[in-house]
C-alpha cells in the first residue's frame, strides 16, 4: 500500500511539473460549476450521447466498478474483520456483486478482441489489466468464504494477485482513476468557464444579458 | 446518398507537398525570413525536433489527456469519420490520439520508456512517419469536440490533435492549404490576403448600396472611428465572396441607431493559428484585433458570424496572445438580441415563410457559449423554425471545421464522411439551413451539393435582414 502511494504521489507530482495556462477572458459561466458537472459526469448517465446510446455499457460499467470496490475491500475485511464473512448473507453479496463484475470482465475481453476498432487501440497493458482483473475477481469469489481451514490456496492466491496488483496499478492502465479527477477537472474548469457545461437548457434569458464583466 | 469508399491507406500515405514552401523561400517572404512561418527541410532532424518540441508544448491539461485513455472505444460512436465508416478502425478518435500518444509515451511516460513494447510506445523513425501523422492529424479529424464531450474519462482528443498540427506545422509538414493561408495571414493580417484598397472599396461599395437600397444618404460604414460602442470585425470571405452580409450588418445597426466602426487593420475575427495548432500565428492575429478595438476605443468588440473566428477572438486568442480582455467580445448574434429586445429594431417573421433549421457550428457550441442564443433569434424571425436532431452541444461537424476547406487532397474522404452530416440535413425537411458560421457555410454548400440536397444555406443576419421592419413602413425592404 505504501509502495502504491508513493508512486501515486510522485505521479501527481510529474503532472504539476507541467504548466498551466492562465486564463485571460472574461466568463461566460462559472469555472467551478463546470468542473463539478465535469466531476459528477460519472453519475449521470443522460449527459453523455455515448452512453444514452448504449445504456447496457454504462450498466456493465456500474457492475464491474462495484465488484472492484467488493473485491478491494474483501482484502480488508479478511484480515481485519473476518467475522463479516461468517455472515452467509454478506458472502454470498460478496460473491454476487464480484461474480457479476468477472462475467462483465469477460464480456469486455471478448469485445477488446472481437471489436475491430478496439482490437486496434489495445495494448498488451489493456488486455493484461483486464485478464489481471478478471483473475483477481475469480480469486475472491473462492477467497471470500474464508475457510482456511479447508485449504489456504484461495487466500494465498487472492492476495498474491492482490500484492501484484498493487506494484502493478500504477504503471497501468487500471491507474486510470488516479487521473480521471484531473481530466474531468481541466476539461469541467474550460468548459464551465466558456458556459459550455452544465449544458445549457431552453431557456430565455440568453448572453445578451450578461455584461461579461 | 454515394456509396463510394475513399482508401484510407491512400489519405494517410499523401505525400508532403512542399511546391509554395519552395516559393515562399524564393520570393523572400518576410513571415520566412523572420521565422515565423517554418519551411520543411528534408536534411534537419525532424524527428528530434518533434520530440523536443513535444516536451516544450505539453501542458498539464494535455498531460491528463495523453495518460486517462482507457481504449474503451467509446468515442468511436461519437464521430462522425468513424460512424460513417463503421468497417475502418483507423477513424477511431482514440487510434488518432494515440498516433501522438504513442510518441508521448515512448519519450515523456514511465511505462513507455521502460517497456515501450507492453503499451505500444513508439518513437517515429523518419520524416516518413510524421507526415503520416500530417495525414492523420489533418485530414482525419475536424476538431469538433463531439468525442471530447463524449469520452467518460474526459479526454480532450480534439486538443491533443491541435498540438499535434501545431508541432508539425513548426517543422513545414504541413499541407499546402494550410501553409498558404497562414502565409497570407502572417504576411498580410487576414487570411485571404486582401488588400487595404480592396478592403476599404468593398466597404464603400456596400455603403453605397445599402444607402440606394434604404434611401437614406446618411447610412455609413464608419472606418477607424474613434470611441464607438463597439468596433465590428468579420471574416475576410465576406469581403471577397459575401459582402451581402457585410451590407446586411450595416443596415441593422444602422437602425439600431448604433455607433460602430470597423478597423481599417485588424479587422479579421478569422485565425488560422487555430487550425494549425500554431499559437504564434493565434497571438499575432488576435493582437491585432484587440489593439486595434483599443486603439479606436470602442467599448466592446463584436465579431460577425464565424464559428472559428468567435472561439479565436472570444476565447482562445486572449490566452494565446497573454492579453487580457479589457473590454466585452461578442458574437453579432448578441448584439442582436440585445436590438430586438431594447425595441431597437422591428421583425417580422412571416417574411421567412419558409421552413428554417439551424446547424451549429461546433466551435461555438463545444468550444463556445451560444446554443440558445441563435435558436431565440431564429424564432423570432421565422415562422417554421425545426430543430435537426441531435442539435446544440450534441450537433455533427458540417465537415469543413478545422481549416479541412483548404486541404483539397483530403476532400474524397470529407465529403464521404459528410453522409451523417447530409442525413442529418434530409431528416429535417427543412429548405433552409441557418448557421453562425462562414465556414460551415461553405461546408455545407459543399455537401449539399454532394448529396444533391434541395436546401439553401444562410446565416442569422440575412434572416433578421429579411424580416426586418423598416420604421414607418408594414415590410421589410428586402430586394
Amino acid at each position: 500500500m505504501s509502495f502504491l502511494g508513493i508512486v501515486y504521489l510522485f505521479r501527481i507530482i510529474w503532472l504539476f511539473k507541467f504548466t498551466y495556462r492562465k486564463e485571460r477572458t472574461y466568463p461566460a459561466g462559472s469555472a467551478k460549476t463546470g468542473v463539478i458537472y465535469s466531476m459528477m459526469n460519472v453519475a449521470m448517465p443522460w449527459a453523455m450521447e455515448s452512453v444514452r446510446k448504449k445504456p447496457g455499457f454504462y450498466i456493465q460499467f456500474l457492475i464491474f466498478h462495484i465488484g472492484i470496490a467488493a473485491a478491494i475491500s474483501s482484502t480488508f475485511i479478511i484480515p481485519y474483520w473476518p467475522g463479516l464473512f461468517k455472515i452467509k448473507a454478506v458472502v454470498i453479496l460478496f460473491q454476487l456483486s464480484i461474480g457479476a463484475a468477472l462475467i462483465v470482465g469477460l464480456l469486455r475481453l471478448i469485445r477488446r478482441i472481437s471489436n475491430p476498432g478496439v482490437r486496434l487501440i489495445s495494448t498488451l497493458d489493456d488486455y493484461a489489466s483486464l485478464i489481471l482483473m478478471i483473475l483477481f475477481f475469480a480469486a475472491g469469489i473462492i477467497a471470500i468464504p474464508n475457510r482456511y481451514e479447508m485449504g489456504e490456496w484461495p487466500l494465498i492466491i487472492f492476495f498474491a494477485i492482490t500484492a501484484f496488483l498493487l506494484i502493478y496499478v500504477p504503471f497501468s492502465k487500471i491507474g486510470h482513476y488516479l487521473y480521471y479527477p484531473f481530466t474531468r477537472y481541466f476539461l469541467g474548469k474550460t468548459m464551465g468557464h466558456r458556459g459550455i457545461l452544465p449544458r445549457k437548457k431552453s431557456k430565455t434569458t440568453t448572453g445578451a444579458d450578461s455584461s461579461q464583466a | 446518398m454515394s456509396d463510394d469508399k475513399v482508401d484510407t491507406s491512400k489519405v494517410v500515405n499523401l505525400p508532403l507537398e512542399t511546391k509554395t514552401q519552395k516559393k515562399a523561400k524564393e520570393d523572400q517572404l518576410r513571415c520566412v525570413a523572420q521565422g515565423q512561418l517554418k519551411l520543411y527541410d528534408p536534411k534537419a532532424n525532424n524527428v528530434q525536433k518533434f520530440i523536443d518540441l513535444l516536451s516544450q508544448r505539453i501542458n498539464r491539461s494535455i498531460v491528463s489527456s495523453m495518460v486517462a485513455c482507457v481504449h474503451c472505444g467509446m468515442c468511436a460512436d461519437s464521430c462522425h469519420y468513424a460512424l460513417a465508416r463503421p468497417s475502418d478502425p483507423t477513424m477511431t478518435p482514440a487510434y488518432k490520439a494515440d498516433q501522438i500518444r504513442r510518441i508521448f509515451k515512448r519519450h515523456m511516460d514511465w511505462t513507455g520508456r521502460l517497456i515501450p513494447w507492453w503499451v505500444e510506445a513508439h518513437s517515429p523513425a523518419n520524416d516518413e512517419e510524421l507526415n503520416r501523422l500530417k495525414n492523420i492529424v489533418f485530414g482525419t479529424c475536424s476538431q469538433c469536440r463531439r468525442c471530447t464531450l463524449n469520452c467518460p474519462m474526459g479526454v480532450d482528443t480534439a486538443t491533443l490533435i491541435r498540438m499535434t498540427r501545431g508541432i508539425l506545422t513548426e517543422l513545414g509538414i504541413v499541407p499546402e492549404g494550410v501553409f498558404n493561408v497562414s502565409r497570407d495571414q502572417w504576411e498580410t493580417g487576414n487570411q485571404m490576403a486582401v488588400k487595404e484598397e480592396d478592403y476599404l472599396e468593398t466597404l464603400e461599395w456596400m455603403k453605397e448600396e445599402v444607402q440606394e437600397e434604404l434611401g437614406i444618404p446618411e447610412v455609413d460604414i464608419p472606418v477607424d472611428k474613434k470611441d464607438c460602442d463597439f468596433m465590428y470585425t468579420i471574416n475576410p470571405r465576406e469581403i471577397k465572396f459575401d459582402p451581402r452580409s457585410i451590407a446586411n450588418a450595416a443596415k441593422i445597426f444602422h437602425i439600431a441607431g448604433e455607433s460602430w466602426t470597423m478597423p481599417k487593420w485588424g479587422w479579421d475575427q478569422t485565425n488560422f493559428g487555430l487550425y494549425s495548432g500554431d499559437d504564434k500565428l493565434g497571438a499575432y492575429v488576435a493582437r491585432n484585433l484587440y489593439e486595434a478595438a483599443q486603439d479606436l476605443r470602442a467599448k466592446r468588440i463584436v465579431i460577425s458570424e464565424c464559428g472559428h473566428g468567435y472561439r479565436s477572438t472570444r476565447w482562445e486568442g486572449y490566452n494565446w496572445a497573454d492579453y487580457d480582455q479589457k473590454i466585452p467580445t461578442e458574437s453579432v448574434v448578441i448584439t442582436l438580441i440585445r436590438y430586438i429586445k431594447e425595441g431597437r429594431i422591428k421583425v417580422d417573421p412571416s417574411l421567412n415563410p419558409e421552413p428554417v433549421t439551424f446547424h451549429d457550428s461546433c466551435n461555438i457550441a463545444r468550444s463556445g457559449d451560444l446554443v440558445e442564443e441563435p435558436r431565440w433569434i431564429l424564432k423570432r424571425v421565422c415562422s417554421d423554425f425545426r430543430e435537426m436532431h441531435p442539435n446544440r452541444t450534441e450537433n455533427f461537424c458540417c465537415t469543413g471545421g478545422s481549416g479541412l476547406l483548404s486541404m483539397a487532397e483530403y476532400r474524397p474522404l470529407r465529403l464521404e464522411v459528410a453522409r451523417i452530416k447530409a442525413e442529418q440535413l434530409k431528416a429535417t425537411g427543412a429548405k433552409i439551413v441557418c448557421t453562425i458560421c462562414h465556414n460551415c457555410v461553405d461546408g455545407l454548400n459543399d455537401l449539399i451539393r454532394h448529396y444533391r440536397l434541395e436546401m439553401k444555406v444562410v446565416q442569422v443576419l440575412d434572416l433578421v435582414a429579411n424580416a426586418l421592419i423598416l420604421p414607418g413602413k408594414k415590410h421589410s425592404f428586402r430586394k
